[in-house]
């Protein structure tokens, strides 16, 4: 089973610390007032978006997972209209076909896997096998995301102004 | 898109055109997962349920998912304050840090 690499935490990190950049640029405000809650969370929910999708970028169309995440964020962001999303749920018919047929043998397993269906991107489209494969590469890179953030976040923390 | 199927009737036994997968590669993957998330790998035991398993494996996504969100506020909060000399040394410090 593949699981990432060093060179994914350092794309990611450089991808992730580009937007940080970005997003500071822009709310920078001339006259350093208090920056209210509701700008707050508005920018905390830019930076949520860009984690995913930096992540998304870093391991690109290789992985199910990513691609799906990838489709999820375009329609967050509002880049892609929902009738493009459609048709990627139509290449995938199907595939759900299978999957659903799977998911009746699935007995014991199944609440457990019905749930990591929703909770890994592209989940509910993939065989129990495939499931597992992404799962384990999408939870190593989900690990490196929090990582990164965390030192990013510690090292922000650790030079008071 | 043919390759694809070949390459995965490999893995999978099949009898017929439709693709079975074993009990054998679900557990071996489901036992693969039980080292991956930290909950599970203290204990060390074989003993655990492939359910157990799923079932830690969601939590710990969640708790990840969490935790990205309150990162995402405390990065908020520092973005916002102070000025932008010193933010921007701390970020290319940690930059240069990989």
């Amino acid at each position: 089973m593949k699981t990432p690499s060093n060179s994914i935490k350092r794309r990611f990190a450089l991808k992730f610390l580009r937007t940080l950049v970005r997003i500071r640029k822009s709310t920078h405000q001339p006259s350093p007032s208090q920056s209210s809650t509701w700008e707050i969370r508005r920018r905390a929910q830019r930076i949520k978006l860009a984690a995913y999708s930096s992540m998304a970028r870093t391991v690109g169309s290789k992985r199910a997972w990513s691609r799906a995440l990838t489709m999820k964020l375009r329609a967050a962001m509002g880049n892609r209209p929902w009738s493009m999303i459609k048709q990627e749920s139509k290449k995938m018919t199907r595939r759900k076909l299978i999957a659903k047929r799977k998911r009746h043998m699935e007995k014991d397993l199944n609440s457990g896997v019905q749930e990591l269906r929703r909770l890994v991107p592209g989940g509910q489209w993939m065989d129990p096998l495939s499931l597992m494969q992404e799962t384990a590469h999408f939870l190593r890179c989900l690990e490196t995301q929090v990582r990164v953030m965390r030192s990013i976040v510690a090292e922000g923390e650790g030079f008071p102004c | 898109m043919s390759s694809r199927r070949s390459s995965r009737s490999r893995n999978i036994q099949s009898d017929s055109s439709e693709t079975r997968i074993t009990d054998d590669q679900i557990s071996d993957l489901i036992s693969k997962l039980q080292h991956l998330i930290p909950e599970l790998h203290r204990r060390r035991s074989d003993k655990v349920s492939a359910s157990k398993v799923l079932r830690e494996t969601c939590n710990y996504i969640r708790s990840l998912h969490k935790e990205v969100g309150d990162l995402s506020e405390r990065l908020a909060l520092l973005l916002g304050s102070g000025e932008a000399d010193s933010d921007q040394a701390a970020i290319i410090r940690s930059l240069l840090m990989y």
